[in-house]
């Protein structure tokens, strides 16, 4: 028998036996219930990764806040230094221009 | 008009209306730049940058007054290795975004000697320069330029103020005025 007959004869449509839902009902009525005091483990699961994630944003939100700042002192430092550069230049040719 | 233009026209009038921000395209600049600053500060940017600057503490509690009320602070500060990797008319770009109406050079020092130019140019409201509602710095260094855009209602007085802090030296002189 060659290979494509092996897998036609193990992949043929097989009919289930007469009693097979019948089974498959019965071993689903017998599995037990799931158990109804989990129901607070879940909770507790749910409400610590909402916790997390809370914390997460808020950490975040505090890093983007000190980003922030940080450039926003970055920018005033700069544009300061070069108004006070075109100031002081100012003060140098005037102080020139009366001496 | 297709989709896309219409996006465009759309996208222009916004800015016009918007007001004071330059768009200085400066990406050619960046690349060749050694290093490099880029800071863009938007309202609500801004506005939380504002919630961590300190109240007790005395540099930061000038900042947070300074940039309570402004829209933007947009700045770009290239350094490159060697002189002569920006142009005049890389300058004159820049300069060109700031000669629409409403903007007055208040300020142009250019010294030869050391190859310095730093132009300070103030948009004002009522067209007299009373009320100003945005702030333009070109400075350029041989080996460096920087561009300071500020928008939104500033005081110049504080932000001068403010170069006696941060180390840099403060000007003597115009405080006893």
């Amino acid at each position: 028998m060659n290979l494509e007959d092996e897998l036609r004869a193990a992949l043929r449509c097989k009919e289930p036996p007469p009693d097979f839902a019948a089974r498959v009902m019965a071993r689903v009525a017998a599995a037990p219930a799931r158990p109804a005091g989990r129901a607070w483990v879940r909770w507790t699961a749910a409400l610590a990764a909402s916790v997390v994630l809370a914390a997460g944003a808020l950490e975040y939100r505090h890093y983007e806040g000190e980003r922030a700042k940080e450039q926003v002192l970055l920018a005033v430092r700069i544009a300061a230094t070069k108004l006070n550069k075109a100031h002081r230049k100012i003060q140098m040719l005037n102080h020139r221009s009366n001496s | 008009m297709k989709m896309t233009e219409l996006l465009i026209v759309f996208g222009l009038l916004a800015g016009l209306a918007s007001g004071q921000q330059v768009r200085w395209n400066s990406e050619k600049l960046a690349a060749k730049a050694s290093d490099s600053v880029d800071v863009t500060l938007d309202g609500p940017m801004l506005r939380l940058a504002t919630k961590f600057l300190s109240s007790e503490d005395g540099d930061e509690r000038q900042v947070k007054k300074l940039v309570a009320g402004l829209k933007g602070i947009y700045v770009k500060s290239f350094e490159f290795k060697n002189t002569g990797e920006y142009t005049a008319a890389d300058v004159e770009s820049f300069r060109a975004q700031v000669r629409g109406p409403g903007w007055d050079r208040i300020v142009g020092v250019h010294s030869t000697e050391e190859g310095e130019n730093v132009e300070v140019y103030i948009k004002s409201d009522d067209g007299e320069g009373k009320k100003i509602s945005g702030l333009a710095i070109i400075a350029a260094e041989p080996k460096e330029l920087t561009l300071v855009n500020i928008v939104g209602p500033i005081d110049l007085d504080t932000l001068s103020d403010l170069g006696g802090h941060f180390g840099i030296p403060e000007i003597e002189a115009d405080k006893k005025k």
